[in-house]
């Protein structure tokens, strides 16, 4: 099977605002900013409207014009009312942008009605008709213009990306650092919130108000749970956004059904994957480590109930039930991590600490009284052959 | 249609009866629930929520083939409160922040419901028309029947509030002071996110996806700013709601192509505002008055310090000196000295002051207690 040139030029309208929205998105994620997008995806509705009411042409550059000032309008009306104090933050934007979008709705069936400018367009947008929009230089043909228009957000996208790279960290991860350095994280801010809303407005043209939130937040998400290193981050988040791009195509192809919601569910598979399996921050390795780390203390607290007694009954393997309160299952293999790890030998039933144990647990107890969580960590490194 | 007409229609005209009935149990109990949500920090919750419910609402269509929008709500209930607990879950499980899980949820699941709903309209034979209702919410196909599930629900709601009301209350100012006191409050927390979902799951066929979650959040900041009293909070959110949707029923039923979820969304954001100005303790007009009274009390403050500092250099205080004087003095105005003069702590004599025995003594106070207030 050989792609048609209209398959292609989907995929790379697709894959070009899953770029260009990734590079935003990942400084909205880490500023946790990220509900930020879905206000202004669709508080631009009235901004459209105004824009086509005055020049009648749905593909004018005033609309995008406009779209973007609106975008832009949301983010300070959602910050004043923050600076009041009369809300708390997120309930700001609740207020905001279901008024505007209101305001775009009522405006749409009061005056547009007879276009072809409707709700569920600007909310879902439609991939499969952005190649018939096309660009007409004299006879020529130059391809979509949702191509041409995202090609341009990201071209800028990526440039002051690569100019204001250093800024746009240091006032991301220390505020106070970039102030003393000169930098204005005001600027800064600022300088996002437009970007966003231009990438927001050049985007949803063709994929609709929900999927650009998903291809903002989504990827840099997954990206965030993978890595510290925000050029990394940056990476990533363009990588799973192509992919769900590319892979929701030929899903929405399999199903027959929207392509903008089958790269959502694209975006949300390659998350959930990332959700459950990330090494380090993921689901599952979280919840082993939440075990490990219970097993261990147990552990200790097994030795340190060995330090404290030489009495015999203390020290059999029975009582521990009764003494330290756990059932059979956690006691044996409490007792089975312990004879691993040569912290103690049995005699019989009863346990008594080996000289391993004995300097393990005395350690252990300086530190404990000291309240050095870290130096404890680092000798579970030093004592344990198996870790629980 | 003047205001007699419309109160005709609404006892004859069954459509608009119905809607008006519903949009205000609706605004009502959204009004109630959401206080909770707005105190809870969890405004945006509602937005999730009815984002996430849409693929249930078209799951239970491709499972049943039935239009019957209760048991789509059946769907939608279920998809919703797997959509906040699986918010809780990345809060708790991973670095994520809370802004970023609901931003997850909300795209993932509604662009999930897309796929879905694109999906059966290409099926053979299946007539979906109609479900398009919930993504835009369409307040004139409310039924009778519609109005008595929303009527049980608000009954539901308010009995459970009024049953739960200390635990509710405890949680939502101090939930670890709660779950020292011996409260599940896991369970608590179970009951009022199910009965937000319930809440907006009920009105997603009334005003829509999108709008829902101003319902819930407009009314409750409304009625926040007018009060301290988690009572008197609620039952104000419940009344602000209940207008909105009564009032936004009657403007959009008077023109034509007006849909009502948009006009209720305006309304709620009408008081909103009016609350945001007008209230007396928070309102932003009262503060700036504040402010400005300040402002003038303090000009007053520094004329008589100025003035005190001269009278004090003469044996008699109150000893007559040029206005003139006073001209090249930051803050003083004619107003001032006529305001000083009203409170009689200086006497004016054509072009000459005095200071009076009681402003002297005025001014001195002014002075020690600033003297005061630096200890």
């Amino acid at each position: 099977m050989t792609m048609t040139s209209v398959q292609i030029e989907i995929q790379l309208i697709a894959a070009l605002v899953a770029i260009a929205c990734a590079i935003p998105g990942t400084f909205l994620v880490l500023r946790k900013m990220s509900l930020i997008s879905d206000a202004i995806s669709h508080s631009i509705l009235p901004g459209i409207v105004i824009g086509f009411f005055m020049t009648q042409d749905l593909s004018s550059p005033w609309l995008i014009i406009f779209a973007a000032l609106t975008g832009v309008l949301t983010v300070i009306l959602v910050e004043f009312i923050q600076k009041t104090g009369l809300v708390k933050e997120d309930t700001a934007i609740g207020l905001v942008f279901p008024a505007l979008f209101s305001i775009g709705v009522i405006m749409i069936s009061r005056g547009a009605n007879d276009v072809h400018l409707d709700v569920d367009a600007v909310l879902l947008g439609e991939l499969v008709y952005a190649p018939l929009y096309r660009w007409e230089w004299g006879a020529l043909d130059m391809g979509p213009q949702s191509l041409w228009i995202i090609g341009i957000v990201l071209v800028v996208n990526i440039v002051l990306l690569l100019l204001f790279f250093k800024e746009l960290k240091i006032t991301t991860f220390d505020i106070g650092l970039s102030a003393s350095l000169g930098l204005s994280p005001v600027l800064v801010h600022y300088g996002l919130m437009s970007i966003a809303s231009v990438t927001i407005v050049g985007s949803f043209e063709a994929v609709g108000a929900i999927l650009v939130v998903a291809l903002m937040i989504v990827p840099a998400a997954s990206a965030y749970l993978l890595t510290n290193k925000l050029e990394t981050m940056l990476a990533y988040s363009i990588g799973f956004g192509v992919f769900s791009a590319i892979a929701g195509y030929w899903l929405a192809h399999w199903l027959d059904a929207s392509i903008a919601g089958s790269i959502s569910v694209m975006l949300g598979f390659v998350f959930l994957l990332v959700y459950l399996f990330a090494p380090r921050r993921g689901l599952i390795s979280n919840i082993y480590k939440r075990k490990r780390q219970k097993m261990e203390v147990s552990l200790l607290t097994f030795l340190l109930h060995l330090h404290n007694h030489n009495e015999e009954e203390e020290r059999h393997v029975k009582h521990l039930g009764e003494h330290i309160n756990w059932n059979n299952k956690m006691a044996s293999s409490v007792v089975k991590m312990a004879l691993e790890n040569n912290m103690i030998v049995l005699d019989g039933e009863i346990a008594s600490l080996t000289e391993k144990g004995e300097t393990f647990t005395n350690e252990a107890i300086d530190y404990i009284v000291d309240d050095e969580q870290l130096e404890l960590e680092g000798m579970k490194d030093r004592y344990f052959l198996f870790r629980g | 249609m003047s205001f007699f007409e419309y109160l005709h229609l609404l006892f004859t005209d069954y459509t608009l009866r119905t809607t008006t009935l519903g949009t205000a149990i609706l605004g009502a109990v959204c009004g109630m629930l959401g206080s909770f949500a707005v105190l809870r920090k969890q405004s945006l919750l509602g937005d999730a929520i009815s984002h996430a419910a849409l693929p249930g609402i078209v799951i239970m269509f491709l499972l049943t083939g039935t239009k019957n929008s209760s048991m789509l709500l059946l769907g939608a209930l279920a998809s919703g409160l797997l959509g906040a607990y699986w918010i809780k879950g990345i809060i708790k499980n991973t670095r994520l922040k809370s802004d970023t899980a609901l931003g997850i949820i909300l795209s993932v699941f509604f662009g999930f419901g897309m796929m879905l709903l694109t999906y059966t309209q290409k099926l053979p034979n299946a007539n979906q028309a109609g479900l398009d209702k919930y993504l835009f919410g369409q307040a004139a196909t409310l039924l009778t029947s519609d109005i008595w599930l929303l009527g049980i629900v608000a009954i539901a709601c308010l009995i459970v509030l009024m049953t739960f009301w200390k635990e509710f209350k405890l949680m939502l100012f101090d939930p670890d002071f709660t779950n020292v006191l011996g409260f599940d409050t896991r369970k608590i927390d179970v009951l009022i996110t199910t009965f937000i979902v319930l809440a907006i799951v009920l009105g997603l066929q009334t005003v829509g996806v999108v709008l829902m979650s101003a319902l819930l959040l407009a009314p409750a900041a409304a009625a926040r700013q007018w009060t301290n009293s988690l009572s008197a909070m609620v039952i104000l959110a419940a009344i602000f709601g209940a207008l909105s949707g009564i009032i936004g029923t009657a403007i959009s039923a008077t023109a034509d192509n007006l849909s009502t979820g948009p006009i209720v969304v305006l309304v709620s954001a009408v008081f909103v505002f009016i609350s945001f100005i007008f209230s007396p303790q928070r309102g932003l007009l009262f503060k700036e008055i504040k402010i400005w009274n300040n402002r003038k009390l303090l000009e007053e403050q520094k004329t008589l310090a100025f003035m005190y500092d001269i009278a004090a250099t003469h044996e008699d205080i109150t000893h007559p000196h040029t206005v003139k004087i006073l001209n090249n003095f930051q803050g003083f105005t004619k107003k001032t000295l006529q305001k000083l003069v009203v409170k009689e702590y200086v006497n004016v004599n054509d072009n000459m002051w005095s200071l009076t025995k009681k402003g002297y003594n005025e001014a001195e106070s002014l002075y020690s207690q600033y003297v005061n207030d630096d200890d």
